[in-house]
């Protein structure tokens, strides 16, 4: 594992946000895969997502959201709060989903409590529930009236020139994330499942073509790498999960995780964007249209489908469906998933979680050892 | 061939000796603060009682919260797996057990050959689990046995508004201070307790037959309640004691071992 992805992955304000910001260059912090980073780069402004990894409590996060309301807007807060994220000269929030948009007052709200928790640059990005015609019109406007505010508050010109530009080097991005899942999902991977995703979570906090450039070299290793053999495979579905010590847990010994359906995972890079063109349509076609978020309306079927083909491709022995607490899109969706995965013969298992600091792993682990023996008690039976 | 299952659990650790399918002997203790300090003294004192030696055991399995942390152990097996075939060695027609250990409950589904089918556990709180029962009987300066044997005497058990351990404790409190009956109050504990495992236990759908397992199934006002809560009959574990299921299913799982399977 290259440790400059790994430390990229577990520091948010790494040595490489350090060094664009010593550059006099600007970082625009958003919370939701639904945002495209191409508007940021043609802007030459670092787009960084945005999470909760680190936070130790909830206190100040608990101040301005309810008790019903998932952890992750409110470790977001948190840290906010404790001026963890005061390198960003800019915030998007989007209603990803009902607690995420929550977080657009909340944060606010402490911005005016307390000097220096939001920063000046502050952009709600309205993004509709479903994919039609219509609704990559209004994805489309939103994001002009997104280039336009970017624009007028950091005095910079985003041309189609640079967008097409952005979107051609996101998209060799996107190549190279397709050459890491192959390998991802090998008989024999040569990386387990937390490393992937620690790959993954680079990929959005380092200027793009240092992370193309890493992932390349990353990609050369792995090819010589030691491969993992005679594990439970097993895939990671559900809520957003940016912490590699989850994975770790569940991989153990015994597992590998070589799959996830995860918005800090394979849902990061799926999908080109349409290189030629009107580069702003063809942003929202593919921002709102790849994208398999349970946020979005009548796509159940779709989202199914595509579980069961990474079920085949990857030669799934199990499927964790995972959610955090009070995530009712996961948490519902989750249950449709098992009761339709485990009628095709598919193990599943659910779990609820907190965001958060990976406390009480041992009921965790309890959990995952018994799925893999059951999985193991199958496999013998067949 | 003698085998062994040790399980070290969060309130109480287990160590069963087995030999040709019967239990030679099996001891119970209170867990300690380290888990392999735990294993440690229940597996000696398992051995001593039964005049073996450790070389004398050919395979044992650990399982519970410590299990990793077990160093004389061959295998490490959860205890969903280890409660799941030894409820189905106490009561060979089982299909669901639902086990009430000290912090966690689960409930399991047996297929007919006794393979785990599916299971679930509960989320990190201590409503439903033995720690529950234990939490309410130091408030009511009763013993966990009394606790449930008071059920039976209940004229009209009281309704908690919740089965949180720190809401139920305080209404506990209340409630003997306005000097209500302690039977009626200790009903209301099993019957909460009852409540909150049925929950569970439905969601995984029932299959007869059911058996419970754990040291919460020596409870008769908790094992009536749930009974009443479910609308079925829960079988009686009568061939050993029912906290000890998982060490059983340790021990069962060493006998499989040893014997050349895989577990």
């Amino acid at each position: 594992m290259i440790k400059e992805l790994l430390d990229a992955s577990t520091v948010l304000n790494n040595k490489h946000v350090i060094q664009w910001k010593k550059n006099g260059k600007k970082v625009v912090g958003y919370t939701c895969s639904y945002v495209p980073d191409e508007v940021f780069h043609a802007a030459g402004i670092l787009p960084f997502r945005i999470r909760g990894f680190g936070a130790a409590d909830t206190t100040i996060g608990d101040t301005y959201f309810g008790p019903f309301v998932c952890s992750l807007p409110k470790c977001m807060l948190q840290l906010a709060g404790e001026g963890k994220f005061n390198f960003l000269d800019g915030v998007i929030i989007t209603p990803g989903c009902d607690s995420m948009r929550r977080l657009d007052e909340c944060w606010r709200k402490a911005g005016s409590d307390v000097d220096g928790v939001i920063p000046s640059f502050f952009f709600h990005y309205g993004v509709p529930h479903k994919y039609s015609d219509y609704t990559i019109k209004w994805l489309t406007e939103e994001t002009h009236r997104l280039i336009a505010a970017v624009e007028e508050h950091f005095k910079v010109k985003i041309t189609d020139e640079n967008l097409h530009r952005s979107i051609k080097l996101y998209n060799q991005s996107r190549m190279l994330l397709d050459r890491f899942e192959a390998m991802r999902t090998l008989d024999a991977p040569p990386f387990n499942g937390e490393d992937a995703l620690a790959v993954i979570l680079a990929g959005t906090t380092m200027p793009r073509e240092e992370y193309n450039s890493l992932l390349e070299k990353f990609l050369s290793e792995a090819e010589n790498s030691p491969v993992i053999k005679n594990r439970v495979r097993l895939m990671l579905v559900g809520s957003a999960n940016d912490d590699a010590g989850l994975v770790r847990v569940m991989e153990g010994e015994k597992a590998v995780v070589v799959a996830d359906n995860l918005c800090f995972g394979s849902r990061f890079y799926t999908d080109q964007v349409e290189e030629s063109g009107d580069p702003v349509s063809a942003l929202s076609k593919r921002y709102l249209g790849h994208n398999d978020c349970p946020r979005m309306y009548g796509d159940y079927k779709r989202r199914l489908d595509i579980l069961v083909q990474k079920v085949e491709k990857a030669k799934i022995d199990g499927v964790i469906l995972q959610n955090i607490r009070f995530c009712d899109l996961h948490g519902s969706e989750n249950g449709l998933f098992e009761r339709d995965l485990e009628a095709m013969g598919i193990p599943c298992m659910r779990l609820e979680r907190e965001y958060g600091p990976l406390v009480e792993t041992g009921r965790m682990k309890m959990r995952v050892d018994a799925f893999i023996e059951r999985i193991h008690q199958k496999k013998a039976i067949a | 061939m003698f085998v062994s299952g040790v399980d070290v659990g969060s309130l109480t650790s287990k160590a069963v000796i087995m030999k040709d399918d019967r239990i030679v002997k099996s001891v119970i203790i209170k867990s300690k603060a380290r888990p392999w300090e735990s294993a440690d003294e229940v597996m000696d004192m398992a051995l001593a009682r039964a005049g073996l030696d450790r070389k004398d055991i050919k395979n044992c399995v650990g399982t519970g919260y410590g299990r990793d942390k077990i160093s004389f152990i061959d295998e490490a097996v959860s205890e969903i797996a280890c409660h799941g075939r030894g409820a189905r060695w106490l009561v060979p027609s089982v299909r669901t057990v639902i086990d009430i250990g000290g912090q966690d409950c689960k409930a399991i589904r047996l297929d007919a050959k006794g393979d785990m089918m599916k299971f679930i556990t509960n989320d990190k709180c201590a409503s439903g689990t033995g720690r529950f029962l234990e939490v309410m009987a130091k408030v009511m300066n009763l013993d966990l046995d009394e606790l449930g044997e008071m059920s039976a005497r209940s004229k009209q058990p009281v309704t908690f508004a919740s089965a949180c351990t720190v809401w139920a404790q305080a209404d506990v409190i209340q409630q003997l201070n306005d000097k209500v009956p302690i039977e009626d109050i200790a009903a209301g504990v099993n019957n909460a307790m009852a409540s909150r495992m049925a929950i569970l236990a439905n969601s995984i759908g029932l299959e007869n037959d059911v058996c419970m397992t754990g040291g919460v199934a020596k409870n008769n006002g908790v094992v009536n309640a749930l009974e009443k809560h479910l609308g079925i009959r829960i079988k009686r574990i009568r061939r050993e004691d029912p906290q000890i299921a998982g060490a059983i299913g340790a021990a069962l799982f060493a006998m499989e071992k040893a014997s050349g399977g895989v577990i």
